[in-house]
């Protein structure tokens, strides 16, 4: 079981390696990508500043800059979802296929035991296709998201490729949907 | 040039006058010019906490409800406690307390997870074997 367990972690540190490799030779290295990353932070962070500077104050002429500025970023991150967009499809349908293969491999086998039970609507999770009620043990799925959902955004992280937060708190980029537009 | 030095001096923003990331997360009441440094040190300290009581709470070892409640107690309260009395900053400046305490939270539980459940489960098979 334990070695089900360890495989399952190397298994997802290389898709994760393998998936920004691909992004990196599909995404990252295109000079428009670039282009357009340099210019939706830049743009962020001074519209940040500005927003601070200026936010409270009822200025209409400060305003009438920030929502222009606001304008410009929204259409340069709508620019940059329409670059990534592309092979994240790719890179998605490949992965689609990746997981379909390992949730075959590794059909009705316990990987890991865990040390909690989990809650019923992660239950359907964390047993999917195994034997038995013991809902201690742990399915491939489950072991694999949270493998998944660390090391790919540290890797992210420190390759450099996630997007800056300056950026992501401002932009309503089409992946990253921020708090702001529902309200 | 001297008025240039000067007001690097007076803003103290220069990057070059100040001691490296390191340095500075380790040292109380250090200065944040660049708030994305304090954050990624934020980010990064969770990201070694939730590994490191992992295989803590693997080790002892901590079931059920408990060990996830306690994680998520030392997890905000260690770091809360790091921005506020160590190093004094200004948490409105970061957009306040519960945006610090968001800060690659979701991804050091996952890594605690990982790590708590592959060392119980190498214990458990051990126990199981014999």
């Amino acid at each position: 079981m334990w070695a089900d367990t360890l495989l399952i972690v190397f298994i997802s540190v290389c898709t994760a390696l393998l998936g920004e490799g691909l992004t990196w030779l599909m995404v990252y290295r295109t000079e428009k990508y670039q282009k357009l990353k340099t210019e939706v932070e830049k743009q962020s962070k001074k519209l940040e500043k500005r927003k601070e500077t200026h936010g409270d104050s009822l200025d209409k002429q400060q305003k009438k800059k920030i929502e222009r500025e606001e304008e410009r970023l929204k259409n340069d991150n709508r620019d940059l979802s329409f670059v990534k967009m592309k092979s994240m499809f790719a890179i998605g349908f490949a992965f689609t296929a990746l997981l379909s293969m390992f949730n075959s491999i590794f059909d009705g086998r316990v990987v890991a035991r865990l040390p909690f039970s989990p809650v019923t609507w992660i239950q359907g999770l964390s047993h999917r296709n195994l034997p038995g009620e013991d809902y201690y043990d742990c399915s491939f799925i489950f072991l694999y998201i949270l493998c998944t959902m660390s090391i790919r955004q540290n890797i992210q992280k420190l390759l450099g490729f996630a997007p800056s937060r300056a950026a992501s708190k401002q932009g309503n980029s089409l992946f990253g949907p921020t708090a702001g537009q529902f309200k | 040039m001297s008025t240039k030095t000067k007001q690097i001096e007076k803003n103290g923003t220069s990057k070059l006058s100040l001691p490296s990331v390191w340095s500075r997360a380790f040292k109380s009441n250090s200065e944040w010019p660049d708030k994305e440094e304090f954050l990624d040190v934020i980010y990064w300290a969770r990201q070694a906490l939730g590994i490191i009581l992992g295989i803590f709470w693997g080790l002892v070892p901590l079931k059920g409800f408990i060990g996830l409640l306690l994680f998520v107690l030392i997890n905000a309260g260690l770091l809360y406690i790091y921005f506020t009395s160590f190093q004094n900053i200004d948490e409105d400046e970061f957009g306040g307390v519960w945006e610090l305490t968001k800060e690659g939270f979701m991804t050091s539980f996952a890594g605690f997870l990982v790590t708590w459940i592959i060392i119980y489960s190498g214990l458990y098979h051990e126990i199981d074997k014999f």
